[in-house]
């Protein structure tokens, strides 16, 4: 059960989203990208178009729409984080951020991405993606080696693509649905399948097999305090933009998990 | 003569290869980049550089935004098939505040330019609509891709949607709308979207 909760933890990555969706991750080839961009909308956008004649757009597809039975328990949770967010988790990052030159703080987040290559890794061979699992697994040697354990990020710096796989992608790529969706306190949005992958994706990351509980919390507070010290201010004008902030932030969760799975 | 024939040939191959692709890019893209270059050069100009010049600059960026987005179709979009339960005064001031607000996030946003550059990288046309992908590099070299959709009024290429990281505006907002009218009336709507808009 320890070990249990000790994975959870990780999906606390997933309360970064925004994080880690502008982390560096320069997406996968797009070539294909664009394609299936171009492909897809041409359909909707025949819809739309003839739609619009009679004054009447109907929501873009169903793929975009994502179940929310939980919506009460989601929003008190909502409240919760977003709480946790300003009295605790940024007065921290600011002062960690200030005490802490940049330098320093894109190394230490450079070290634990190198450490989560596993994850990648897997995750790209689950998805047939070998050119994906061939440089990361060079980039995690690079790194390793050359780059100081990975505090320097030598192959990206070398302009290296980095592939953020993970397991909701491969179980989305796999045909599975996101099911509905969770806003964890503390870890904030996800979905079912999305819970299911970060549990699975713990698995695969060294933090987790740290010798005590203790520990690995410790270690991954610092993670996410050293991705938050990047981010302030992401989630204030997403709040600031929002009529409804509960629904931006579930969308935007969605909708980048979309097209990270289309990638 | 026939000698010369395949000099040229490959002359003309190397100048094709050394020209931008920008050079073959449709008017959608070439319309785009002329908006962003000149919401840049606005940004870059010394003489409206400085908080006093904020209200100017501000101004000026509006018009060009004015001239490329069109906030009519984003704000359709956005309220789905919520936007015909609208009387057509409240459409204009549907209209009006939505395009404030979007102007305000816009101006936030762009506000912050500090040398970040955008690259062109693909243009999808279908008759009347288009898409155009383009990554932006930030100062701490991370990219961020940025797809457009635009929709031809005249000879006008108009934004109706912008996605950055995969998340479009315009979904983003019928999901909030969705939600805000499964609770509320449109009046209730309006008055919260004047509320928002006026927020300092």
């Amino acid at each position: 059960m320890k070990r249990k909760r000790r994975i959870l933890m990780l999906a606390g990555l997933l309360w970064l989203f925004a994080a880690g969706s502008s982390s560096g991750d320069g997406g996968a080839d797009p070539v294909p990208y664009a394609f299936s961009v171009g492909f897809g909308e041409k359909v909707v956008l025949a819809q739309a178009s003839a739609a619009s004649e009679e004054g009447e757009i109907e929501a873009v597809s169903q793929e975009g729409i994502l179940p929310d039975p939980l919506e009460p328990i989601n929003r008190a949770f909502f409240v919760f984080n977003d709480r946790l967010y300003f009295w605790v988790l940024k007065p921290v990052a600011r002062g960690y951020g200030f005490v802490l030159p940049e330098k320093v703080r894109v190394g230490i987040g450079s070290f634990f991405r190198n450490l989560a290559f596993p994850v990648r890794f897997v995750n790209c061979l689950f998805q047939g993606k070998l050119e994906g699992a061939s440089e990361e697994f060079g980039s995690f040697l690079l790194n390793s080696i050359a780059g100081m354990g990975g505090l320097f990020d030598i192959a990206g710096d070398a302009g290296v693509k980095k592939y953020d796989e993970d397991l909701d992608q491969s179980l989305g790529t796999f045909g599975f649905g996101p099911g509905f969706y969770i806003n964890w306190p503390f870890l904030g949005p996800s979905t079912l399948r999305g819970t299911f992958g970060s549990v699975g994706d713990g698995f695969l990351d060294p933090v987790n097999y740290l010798d005590s509980t203790g520990t690995a919390l410790a270690v991954e507070s610092v993670n996410v305090v050293n991705r938050t010290s990047f981010v302030i201010g992401e989630y204030e004008s997403l709040k600031r933009a929002a009529l409804d902030p509960y629904s931006a932030l579930k969308d935007a969760y969605y909708q980048n998990r979309l097209k990270k799975i289309r990638e | 003569m026939g000698k010369r024939f395949p000099f040229l040939w490959l002359a003309g191959v190397l100048v094709l290869a050394v020209l931008p692709w920008s050079a073959f890019a449709g008017a959608p893209t070439e319309q785009l980049k002329q908006t962003t270059d000149k919401v840049i050069s606005i940004l870059t100009d010394p003489d409206l550089k400085g908080p006093s010049n904020a209200e100017k600059r501000r101004a000026l960026i509006r018009k060009i935004a004015d001239e490329r987005f069109d906030w009519n179709e984003m704000s359709r979009r956005a309220l789905g098939h919520h936007w015909k339960k609208l009387n057509e005064e409240e459409k204009k001031t549907f209209v009006k505040l939505f395009s404030q607000l979007l102007d305000r996030t816009y101006m936030e946003k762009v506000e912050d330019y500090s040398g970040e550059k955008a690259t062109y990288t693909g243009e999808t046309i279908d008759e009347n609509y288009a898409i155009v992908e383009m990554k932006v590099l930030t100062s701490k070299n991370v990219e961020i891709p940025v797809v457009n959709k635009l929709k031809k009024k005249g000879e006008d290429w108009m934004i109706y949607d912008v996605a950055v990281e995969g998340v479009s505006f315009v979904n983003n907002y019928r999901t909030q709308f969705n939600s805000l009218l499964s609770k509320s009336s449109v009046s209730e709507l309006l008055a919260k979207l004047r509320e928002k808009v006026s927020e300092k």
